[in-house]
């Protein structure tokens, strides 16, 4: 379809909105204001941290002697700081923020007890703050994205529960019958966080279970936080915001329906894929691998119901920065499913089990998949809370083209560098040293993506700077990617 | 979806499942279980550790070796790892019970570890003989770091070296007592499982310079036991002993120089000789040399941290676990003399 052919609608004025609906939401949307700030704020300071600290670790992988000798620059320690920021740091309170103002919006009510937010996001950093602090300083306790010492954990702990409590008190003033897609996935998350987090911290923290089952408790943690909780956030942004700039309802609710029920119960069955030949009863490994396999309907379920919402709408990728960002994310859902599962089968995990693949698969899910989309929301969302058009369209696309071919390479890199990687490990004739010196040219490829997306993440701080400091553009139309007038081809 | 009630019941319901079927029934079936031990109620395994292990578990997890370093043993069937000679049997649920925090780790940018304690040279892991040191072992090496380092408990120690080595190595390089053997580390998993590949592929130190004695077999007499192996520059400790862990751990490249571990300095102090230099300071050669007067010595945690893995050891058989080599459980008792008298044993089904 021809890009001029589709109504570019200033995303807020949707077809049927009327005048009151529009006062109403802007009015929903400026009591959004502070608490979601806040959150995002918080979330890129972290992302940028945790960037440099990406850099830093990518770095020392291959010049294992770059300031080795500093107990708290160590690559053990770095590593570990790296992942939590970018876990609790930036992901957790991204995803929060966004989710914060998608339930006000669908429970179409102005937000209530911005105090409850706005302490939680206090704790929150405290929390993260404390937990890197302690992690550098050795207090690390080595569970995989468990690693925050015990007292950074409770502060977390204490953070979230006003969070959650702030939600469901929100529910309670919900407007409208209905209860949309987003808020299934939104309620989804922010139930199961919680009691994925209380488990993981009790049976590995205070009643910890026995011998290997903390490694199954581990990696049961990893993996339903990946899924049940930022999986389900960026699922139910993306829901919203597909339709949401296309101006067009989703095309199949009843598809949104298995898609959700069965993404809750097989996805959150899977993890134990991780462990695959370790020492656990060979069920747990295959029951997960059922479930990896299983996962395959919500992907084509999601996948189909948001292909079939955007056909014919594609072209409006070239103009809306949250369409390109948002389409890309969703698409990454797909190809983040379809590489799990493949090397969670057990031919194939043979060969690239403890290889770089499994650090590719983390950042196709928590990049390529969860960050894309909220980066798009993000762009959709930060406008309508200061009241200005992002200045500089130029910006935007330096920030997608740089995180898009970062991400890509990333991925590329590290699944080619780690099932050379694994294939030479299961060739015994091979000295040990032969398969880390096969994957080391692909690391310095890892550190080029990671160039990349450094650049990516510093020009969207910059820009998002700008936003807050009532730099953007006042314009009554958003800020497109392209110019609307002077293209007249679609489709790229 | 119209009402509350179902959304919240199937958000429960699910992850309900998943918790119960993923974590709570495996802590059913696997949670609780004791160590093995045999008839009389002796040689149990595996066994509690404490002191400097423990520590030396924090040292571990504080510096996140296990983002490198896995520790677990897939079977043969599942991957090479017994064919690197990373363990002669597979690792099993029962080795972790006193594990806490547990490594068992994703990742081997470095090589598994599992079994490092039971490569030592024979005469760490059992109190040194006196007057075995032979011109290999250096003084730090075969005597305080060892001796203070080895904090284990009876059924390790006490165990044979090794047990492919038990299983068909002559009698002579399993006396620990006997000079060449403590010079000349037999390297388990060696002699059983050669005749499968051939290549360089058994030896456990493929990581570290070239070996060409790797294929060798086992040589007879004790005053030809063996080149040294793997190839070894002249005052250099054995390969994983205490000390060569300690210079491993300073200064990775010195021993390897394709490897790309980081170097922990941060856990020794250099500083100057007083009287005469400390047992416990590191054999450094080249560019990592202290200056004249200067020493390098472990601080404790690095102590710790090697204590540590000296005693990660998973080569005591398991009942319900078949080695590699054959070797059959019964093997295992701690006497080294009645193992080595005897032929080697043929494979012998699991048990």
């Amino acid at each position: 379809m021809n890009a001029t052919g589709i109504p570019l609608k200033e995303p807020s004025v949707s077809a049927a909105a009327g005048a009151t609906e529009q006062l109403e939401r802007a009015y929903i949307d400026a009591s959004t204001r502070v608490p979601v700030l806040m959150f995002y704020t918080s979330a890129i300071a972290w992302l940028v941290l945790g960037t440099l600290l990406a850099g830093f670790v990518s770095f020392k992988l291959h010049e294992p002697d770059l300031l080795s000798n500093i107990s708290f620059l160590t690559w053990g320690r770095v590593r570990p700081a790296h992942m939590n920021v970018m876990v609790y740091g930036w992901a957790s309170m991204a995803g929060m923020g966004t989710a914060i103002w998608l339930m006000a919006r669908l429970c179409r009510t102005v937000l209530r007890y911005p105090l409850l937010l706005v302490a939680a996001a206090g704790f929150w950093n405290l929390g993260v703050l404390l937990g890197v602090g302690g992690i550098l300083l050795g207090d690390s306790t080595g569970y995989q994205w468990l690693e925050f010492p015990g007292y950074a954990a409770i502060i977390l702990f204490v953070a979230y529960t006003l969070i959650a409590s702030w939600a469901v008190l929100m529910f309670r003033y919900r407007r409208g019958e209905q209860i949309y897609i987003t808020q299934w996935y939104l309620l989804g998350a922010f139930l199961w966080f919680p009691w994925l987090y209380a488990a993981g911290q009790l049976m590995l923290f205070v009643v910890p279970v026995q011998g290997v089952l903390q490694s199954a408790v581990g990696w049961w943690y990893a993996n339903n936080l990946l899924f049940l909780w930022f999986g389900a956030i960026a699922l139910g942004t993306a829901y919203y915001m597909i339709p949401k700039v296309i101006g067009r309802p989703v095309y199949s609710y009843h598809l949104a329906t298995i898609g959700f029920w069965t993404y809750a119960l097989f996805s959150s069955w899977t993890g134990m894929q991780r462990l695959v030949d370790g020492p656990f009863p060979a069920w747990m490994i295959t029951a997960s691998i059922a479930a990896m396999i299983l996962s395959m309907i919500p992907v084509a379920t999601v996948g189909l119901n948001h292909h079939m919402t955007m056909r014919g709408y594609f072209p409006l990728m070239r103009y809306s920065p949250t369409l390109r960002f948002t389409v890309f994310g969703a698409m990454s859902y797909t190809v983040f499913s379809v590489v799990g599962l493949l090397i969670s089968l057990r031919s194939v995990a043979r060969y690239v089990n403890f290889s770089q693949t499994s650090i590719a698969y983390s950042h196709l899910g928590l990049y390529a998949f969860f960050t894309m989309v909220i980066f798009g929301a993000m762009y959709y969302i930060v406008p309508r809370l200061v009241g200005r058009e992002w200045r500089y369209a130029s910006l935007i696309k330096l920030h997608f083209w740089a995180s898009a071919y970062g991400i890509g390479l990333m991925t590329l890199m590290l699944l080619a560098g780690g099932f050379l990687q694994g294939t030479d490990m299961e060739n015994p004739s091979l000295p040990f040293s032969e398969t880390v010196e096969t994957v080391l040219p692909y690391l310095r490829g890892r550190s080029l993506a990671g160039i990349l997306l450094t650049a990516a993440h510093f020009i969207f701080a910059y820009h998002f700077g700008l936003m807050l400091l009532g730099l953007g553009r006042t314009s009554t139309v958003p800020t497109f990617l392209n110019p609307v007038e002077t293209e007249t081809s679609g489709g790229h | 979806m119209k009402g509350l009630a179902p959304l919240f019941l199937g958000i429960f319901g699910t992850f309900a499942f998943s918790w119960v079927g993923l974590t709570v029934i495996p802590n059913w079936q696997i949670g609780h279980l004791n160590p093995q031990s045999d008839e009389e109620g002796t040689d149990i395994y595996p066994q509690p550790q404490s002191g400097m292990f423990e520590r030396g578990a924090h040292v571990y997890t504080a510096n996140g070796c296990m983002y490198c370093h896995s520790q677990q043993v897939r079977a043969d069937y599942a991957g090479a790892d017994i064919e690197r000679g990373w363990g002669n049997r597979r690792s099993a649920p029962r080795d972790y019970i006193f594990e806490r925090p547990l490594f068992l780790a994703k990742m081997r940018m470095g090589q598994d570890i599992a079994n490092i304690g039971a490569r030592a040279p024979a005469e760490q892991q059992s109190p040194p003989p006196g007057g075995a040191a032979s011109p290999a072992t250096s003084p730090g090496g075969a005597t305080s770091p060892a001796a203070s380092a080895a904090p284990k408990s009876a059924a390790p120690a006490a165990a044979p070296a090794t047990q492919g080595a038990a299983a068909s190595s002559p009698p002579a390089t399993q006396q620990s007592a006997s000079p060449s053997a403590a010079g000349s580390p037999a390297p388990k998993g060696s002699p059983s499982a050669a005749p499968s590949t051939g290549v360089a592929s058994p030896s456990p130190g493929a990581m570290a310079n070239s070996s060409p004695g790797a294929t060798t077999t086992p040589s007879s007499g004790p005053q030809t036991a063996g080149p040294p192996w793997p190839e070894q520059t002249r005052g250099e400790p054995p390969m994983y002993s205490a000390a060569w862990h300690h210079v491993h751990l300073y200064s990775p490249r010195s021993i390897n120089l394709d490897s790309n571990m980081p170097s922990y300095r941060f856990l020794y102090e250099k500083r100057r000789i007083r009287d005469q230099r400390s047992a416990d300071a590191l054999q450094l050669t080249g560019s990592d040399a202290p200056p004249e007067g200067w020493e390098v010595i472990p601080t404790y945690d690095a102590k710790c941290l090697v204590a540590y893995l000296m005693a990660l050891n998973q080569s005591h058989p398991l009942n319900d676990v078949r080695s590699a080599g054959g070797a059959p459980a019964a093997s295992a008792a701690p006497s080294p003399a009645a193992a080595a008298g005897s032929p080697p044993p043929s494979p012998a089904p699991a048990k």
